[in-house]
């Protein structure tokens, strides 16, 4: 059982399958149906492109931007889909460059214009202030900084260990499935996995997010 | 076994070790295995805080971005979706510019063009001309030859100057008659000229008397 199956992903084939059919109708014109069993494909994989999207451009907007640009350059790009390749893997790797270009246009950007500083007090309104049935503000906030944290942190990865990470840990690929989508080696997926665990511990370590590593690089057994 | 596998399945597991198990097994999507986990309950312990906390990890990333895109977004996220596939097979569409309530017509900005074209040329041509003519009437003087000082004594010099031919040829009456009363009274006052000029000392008489 591959990782994406164990996170309660459609089965590979099945996708592919899918795939190839939109494919097939829309070589033959039949383009309302195509678009019905692609949207299906679509349901399937929207939440997860979204998780994706979001780790990487870390801004609500553009992330649902990045996912809709995916999907409509996939079904349009759908003529060229192998088979041999899952659809999911194939996506991905659409998604993901579209979120990497993103990146680089937005740090392009920022290079010119000077962030607006955020209040995110006086931008809610005075009902969204009111305590609700949920988790109470204290826990919220600890939960937010919990994930500043570790957003800073991944963010402080390089670039390759911060995708294989996110791809093998979040997302449960495999090291194949992870080098299908990053272009890396088998060995050099699990070489930056490991490297950008060992560096996530030492960064949230020092934030107080993660428990102390021990003291002793190599304890021997009395 | 060798002493170094010895060693190594005694030593506990650090960080290092714990994280190469891990991603070992992450990667491969099998269980992680290694001799020293089986056998030393204290390094199962770590093992599990470790991949506890990585588990947390997982499920902060993934709470984080459920929480923003919740259903409602992904709804209507799938009908961008859609709304954007039907536009992709629909051919484009040429949308018609605006018709004109009057024809526009190059004319008047032409006309205008030529307008101040032929201004400009019209003025160009008058300095030209009148440079042309400025040159000529300096060269019909530098032509004359210049006149002795005692040529106004002269009579038939005078009569000269009323000559006709003298004259510019398009003469108002008035201007003409100006013109004879001037050269008359020119006349006249050269007749008085030689009796003034005697009474004037000159700086020759002067040094002849010396001599």
């Amino acid at each position: 059982m591959s990782g994406a199956q164990a996170a309660g992903l459609p089965s590979r084939e099945a996708d592919s399958a899918a795939a190839s059919a939109v494919k097939a109708m829309q070589a033959d014109g039949r383009h309302a149906e195509a678009r019905e069993r692609y949207t299906e494909l679509v349901a399937r994989h929207q939440r997860r492109a979204g998780r994706i999207a979001f780790h990487y451009v870390r801004d609500v907007a553009e992330a649902d931007e990045a996912v809709q640009d995916a999907f409509v350059k996939a079904y349009s790009h759908l003529s060229t889909f192998r088979e041999e390749l899952p659809f999911e893997v194939w996506f991905t790797r659409i998604l993901i460059n579209g979120c990497l270009d993103r990146i680089k246009a937005r740090t392009r950007r920022e290079r010119w214009l000077v962030p607006m500083p955020e209040y995110p007090n006086q931008a809610q309104g005075f009902a969204e202030r009111v305590p609700g049935p949920g988790p109470s503000p204290e826990s919220q906030l600890l939960a937010r900084e919990r994930r500043q944290q570790l957003a800073a942190a991944l963010a402080r990865l390089p670039a390759r260990q911060r995708s294989v990470f996110m791809l093998s840990h979040y997302e449960g690929c495999t090291s194949r499935e992870v080098s299908a989508l990053t272009g890396l080696n088998e060995s050099t997926v699990r070489v930056h996995l490991f490297r950008a665990i060992r560096k996530l511990r030492t960064l949230l370590a020092a934030d107080g997010a993660a428990p102390e590593s021990s003291g002793d690089k190599r304890r021997v057994n009395p | 076994m060798s002493i170094l596998d010895r060693h190594a399945a005694t030593r506990h597991l650090d960080d290092d070790d714990l994280a190469d198990i891990w991603s070992r097994a992450a990667t491969d999507g099998r269980a992680a295995s290694h001799p020293h986990l089986t056998s030393c309950a204290h390094c199962r312990v770590r093992y599990s805080a470790f991949t506890g906390w990585l588990g947390e990890l997982r499920s902060e990333a993934h709470a984080e971005a459920d929480g923003v895109f919740p259903p409602e977004r992904l709804a209507a996220q799938q009908a961008a979706i859609v709304r954007r596939l039907e536009a992709l097979e629909r051919p484009a569409r040429v949308i018609a510019f605006p018709r004109q309530t009057r024809p526009v017509s190059g004319a008047r900005p032409l006309a205008r063009r030529w307008i101040a074209t032929a201004a400009a040329a019209g003025l160009v041509i008058g300095l030209a001309a009148g440079q042309i003519l400025d040159l000529r009437h300096a060269f019909d003087t530098s032509a004359q030859p210049p006149r002795p000082s005692g040529q106004l004594t002269q009579g038939p010099q005078s009569a000269a100057v009323r000559q006709p031919g003298v004259q510019p040829a398009s003469l108002s009456v008035d201007e003409t008659l100006f013109y004879d009363d001037e050269s008359d009274a020119t006349a006249r006052g050269a007749r008085y000229m030689p009796a003034l000029d005697q009474l004037i000392p000159r700086a020759r008489d002067d040094s002849d008397r010396n001599r």
